[in-house]
């Protein structure tokens, strides 16, 4: 395999554009004869609808029209299923309840769309929604999933007689018969909230149906452009191949945007289609607060059962996941929650059923950590007590419990993932994972020398150390199709979603290294239905690997057909030549050589003959599937100090170890984590969507609901590697997208607690904020 | 969100009644564009114009006035929405006779909030529902003193 670009931090193709201010977003696109939508949203989170009162908004010049579920005819009708229940777990409960576009006749949750006002301007669309008088009675909210499942609960979905959206049970060995041989069992209640996905740049749509040449072309933001193309498609009745899905550059992903079937989307596309006009929608970030979708509250019961050498024998897992008022994404969070909860432990016994429960807020669908998150935090909290209980070093904890260097890979879990097949460990050195990131933070001098210093001084300075593991590149599949055009440059086109992940650098460096050109020859298209048909889409930090391999795999089969034409041309053996420097040259005869864009004009004349059999051009199209999802894994370590009066954290250090297999761009795999950890920090101390009884969310603005600043973070992350390669695909790569995000919760919990030395200081709740930990290290005091 | 005070006007009791009970004198009381037009002997209709942090709007609502024992005290039952979010609230009003011609306020209520209102001018609603409340008492005191 060449590897000359693969592995380099080559500088990124795209960055020009986007610094120099002429990368378009979905705010620069624009038609002459556009309008502008905006839509009616819900106060209310449960209610009953009983009219709409449209007549005044309809007299301000400058509305062109008003639509509300009536006006929607045989459009008006739930949304598909996005992601099926995992069927092939037996015993499992699964009722499912889509969104529809406009509400009829009960509201389900707050942000529901009522109506939509379609103006010359959004000034205009904004006043008009003002001026909609809607009637509605106000019914008993559902907040909290524990009291949802209580006798006598309103329910979110009145004809399912119960507020469980899915109930799945998984177990390797039999908990309840570890628990009796084990020395010691500690059962313990843990609850983790997860926030906004919080994208720089807010969702946009713009739909244009062309009447004459009966094609819809759409401009989103999406991470799905296959899916939305399909789904618009299916909804409107349209050919796919009349279906245009162009995605601009993006404002960060992270999770939802991968959601399609979306109310604004089906309303958009729908008034293009009846007025003949282009329809465009961006949303404002109180809209994405309450519109769109988010992750949420797990309640989770755990106990843990492990012996007084400690090593842990079992471990039974019971929670409650909060899915929102519909489930289009049905089970992917908590199974991931499920895969990644025993992570790299040898743990024998894992007993693990959660109940998901309907909710009358906002949708959940997964945010960058996605389910795994979850998981980790119980897992590695959990081991803290272990440690506790024993009173040994949690490190050690770790090291005692971690799956051998030894161990033959691939390990089957017996644990059914969100791709539906079974959680496969593929490839690892987990003790190398530890005894790195103890190397780099300098766990042992810390703990034997500085902490006892800063403890004489009164200052409260911590250190955590925690693992984790991120199943990545999970299928069903991604394909691209690349040409050597004859300029010589190298167009490589998918259908794939990009939102800043560097995929205009990576995939050219993959493609240029078969292809034999330079990396800035190779001109990577992403999220254009038109120049690439199939594919699925950007989630569960796939692109490197499933994508990645469908590049790689690609690229030998036009360099296959370079190597056959300039055998032709030459009359050498393919033995004899060389590809590099963007041309073909035969092995030790300087003259005798052909720049690739010459190569491909002869290789696709435009008179005279070509061989009978053989394919014109230099192009392929081909396409990588994985048998199940390569698993990255790693660790994350700091030493913390606590303000006692304002309870911020500054870090005196912090440290980050990942091995995601065969690295492409080390550059764009520390931005990767950086920005990973980022979110991370905001899932620990800052991000929460706070919901009063009713449902209500109470901090809907950016003033309330908190994003970490770059002074929050650490001022270096010191990122270490270690380069397992994945067995399952021909480059060996893991993903990396979500791993940064996955580990900070129980890291911050760890090195807190480690900083006051309370003996009843336990933290079993994130997220945290300082007043959070003010609190709970007052109370500690207290009982001391 | 929860509502508890007490004030002393200057005046007797009969004259602050009078006063908390003419609905022209109540909308002037409340500051923005208030309208309050009487539907029945108990009942009005009306809207008011609020501004709470970034949130503005006009809210239509109903002003009931409930279990009234005149003049000694009554139940305030306030329901309004708008395209900046809806508020419910119950209030009671008490006020007892003091020494000097003068008569004790007190006042306990609450006040359910939603929508944009809730969610965006959360942290500025207990400041400004504080503001108004003491802007509206010294409207009230104006009044009763020009009635004496």
């Amino acid at each position: 395999m060449e590897k000359k670009y693969l592995g380099q931090r080559v500088i990124r193709n795209e960055d020009p554009r986007i610094l120099t201010g002429r990368g378009k977003y979905m705010a620069d696109i624009t038609y002459h004869n556009m309008l502008h939508a905006a839509f009616l949203r819900s106060d209310y989170p449960h209610a009953k609808l009983n009219s709409v009162d449209i007549s005044a908004a309809l007299e301000i010049p400058g509305v062109i029209a008003i639509y509300t579920a009536e006006d929607l005819g045989d459009y008006w009708h739930p949304g598909p299923v996005l992601v099926p229940a995992p069927h092939s777990i037996p015993g499992i409960t699964a009722n499912s309840r889509t969104q529809i576009p406009i509400v009829k006749d009960i509201i389900h949750h707050q942000g529901e769309v009522l109506a939509m006002v379609v103006a010359e301007n959004r000034y205009i669309a904004e006043d008009a929604l003002a001026s909609i008088y809607v009637d509605s009675d106000p019914l008993d909210a559902v907040e909290n999933v524990e009291a949802a499942l209580k006798p006598g609960s309103p329910l979110v979905h009145e004809e399912l007689g119960t507020n469980i959206a899915t109930y799945v049970r998984q177990e390797r060995g039999n908990f309840a018969e570890c628990k009796t041989k084990a020395d010691h069992v500690i059962h313990q209640k843990f609850i983790m909230d997860r926030g906004s996905a919080g994208a720089m740049e807010n969702r946009g749509f713009c739909a244009n149906w062309d009447e004459d040449a009966q094609q819809l072309t759409i401009h989103c933001n999406t991470q799905s452009p296959s899916g939305l193309r399909n789904s618009m498609a299916a909804w409107f009745g349209i050919p796919e191949q009349r279906v245009r899905v162009v995605v601009p550059f993006v404002g960060g992903g992270f999770g939802p945007k991968v959601m399609t079937n979306q109310p604004e989307e089906v309303l958009c596309t729908f008034a293009s289609i009846k007025l003949h006009r282009p329809v465009k929608w961006l949303e404002d970030r109180a809209e994405n607060f309450i519109g769109t979708t988010a992750e949420r509250v797990q309640v989770h019961d755990c106990e843990i059962a492990f012996n007084k050498d400690g090593k842990v024998l079992g471990v039974r897992d019971s929670f409650l996941y909060d899915t929102g008022a519909f489930n289009p994404y049905t089970a992917t969070i908590p199974l991931n929650t499920q895969t990644h909860t025993t992570g790299m432990y040898d743990i024998p016994v894992f007993l693990t059923e959660f109940t998901s429960v309907f909710t009358n807020k906002m949708i959940c669908s997964p945010v960058r950590g996605a389910g795994r998150t979850y998981g980790v935090f119980v897992m590695e909290r959990m081991l803290d007590m272990v440690a506790r209980k024993l009173n040994v070093d949690p490190a050690k904890v770790r090291e005692i419990n971690l799956i051998a260097a030894e161990a033959k890979f691939p390990l089957e879990t017996g644990i059914i993932a969100q791709d539906f097949a079974q959680f496969v460990l593929d490839s690892g050195n987990y003790p190398a994972v530890l005894k790195k990131a103890r190397e780099m933070i300098g766990y042992e001098d810390f703990k034997k020398n500085q902490q006892p210093k800063f403890r004489a001084e009164g200052r409260y300075v911590g250190i955590g150390l925690v693992l984790f593991t991120e199943n990545t590149g999970v299928g069903p599949y991604e394909g691209t199709k690349i040409t050597v055009g004859n300029s010589g440059k190298v167009f490589a086109s998918s259908i794939y979603g990009t939102q800043g992940q560097g995929h205009f650098t990576v995939f050219a460096q993959i493609v240029a290294d078969q292809i034999g050109c330079k990396v800035e020859d190779v001109i990577i298209e992403t999220g254009d239905t038109d120049k690439f048909a199939w594919g699925t889409g950007t989630f569960a930090s796939r692109g490197a690997t499933v994508l990645g391999n469908a590049y790689h795999h690609t690229a030998t089969l036009v360099r296959a057909k370079i190597l056959a034409t300039a055998s032709r041309l030459f009359n050498v053996p393919e033995s004899e030549l060389e590809l590099g420097d963007g041309m073909v040259k035969v092995a030790d005869m300087p003259d005798k050589f052909i720049k690739l864009g010459d190569l491909a004009t002869k290789a696709n004349p435009m008179r005279g003959t070509i061989k009978p059999g053989t394919e014109p051009g230099l192009e392929a199209t081909g396409f990588y599937a994985p048998p199940y999802g390569a698993t990255a894994y790693g660790a994350a370590a700091a030493i913390m100090e606590i303000d006692p009066l304002s309870f911020n954290i500054k870090f005196h250090k912090f440290i980050f170890v990942d091995d995601c297999g065969t690295v492409i761009n080390p550059m764009i795999l520390d931005g990767q984590l950086h920005g990973g950890i980022q979110m991370g920090v905001g899932n620990a101390y800052f991000e929460k969507l706070v919901y009063d009884e009713n449902a209500q969310l109470l901090n809907g603005s950016l003033m309330d609901y908190l994003i970490p600043r770059a002074t929050d973070m650490p001022t270096k992350m010191e990122i270490g590697h270690l380069n397992t390669p994945s067995p399952l695909n021909p480059l060996g790569i893991k993903g990396v997208g979500e791993s940064g995000t996955i580990p900070i919760p129980p890291l911050y919990c760890q090195a807190i607690e480690d900083a006051f030395n309370l003996p009843d200081l336990f933290i079993t709740e994130v997220p945290l904020s300082p007043s959070i930990v003010y609190s709970l290290v007052e109370e500690a005091k207290a009982k001391k | 969100m929860e509502i508890k005070g007490d004030y002393t006007f200057n005046g007797p009791r009969p004259v602050v009644w009078s006063v908390l009970r003419d609905v022209n004198i109540l909308a002037t009381a409340i500051p923005g564009e208030t309208t309050l037009k009487p539907i029945s002997a108990t009942e009005y209709e009306g809207s008011i114009k609020l501004k709470i942090g970034p949130v503005s709007g006009v809210f239509a609502g109903k002003l009931t006035v409930a279990d009234e024992v005149v003049p000694e005290s009554c139940t305030l039952i306030i329901e309004g929405k708008g395209g900046a979010g809806f508020a419910k609230g119950t209030g009671y009003i008490k006020l007892t006779e003091q020494p000097d011609n003068k008569t004790l306020m007190q006042y306990t209520g609450e006040l359910g909030i939603g929508g944009k209102l809730a969610s965006v001018g959360q942290r500025m609603i207990d400041s400004v529902a504080k503001s108004m409340i003491k802007g509206g008492l010294e409207k009230l005191e104006k009044e009763v003193a020009q009635r004496l």
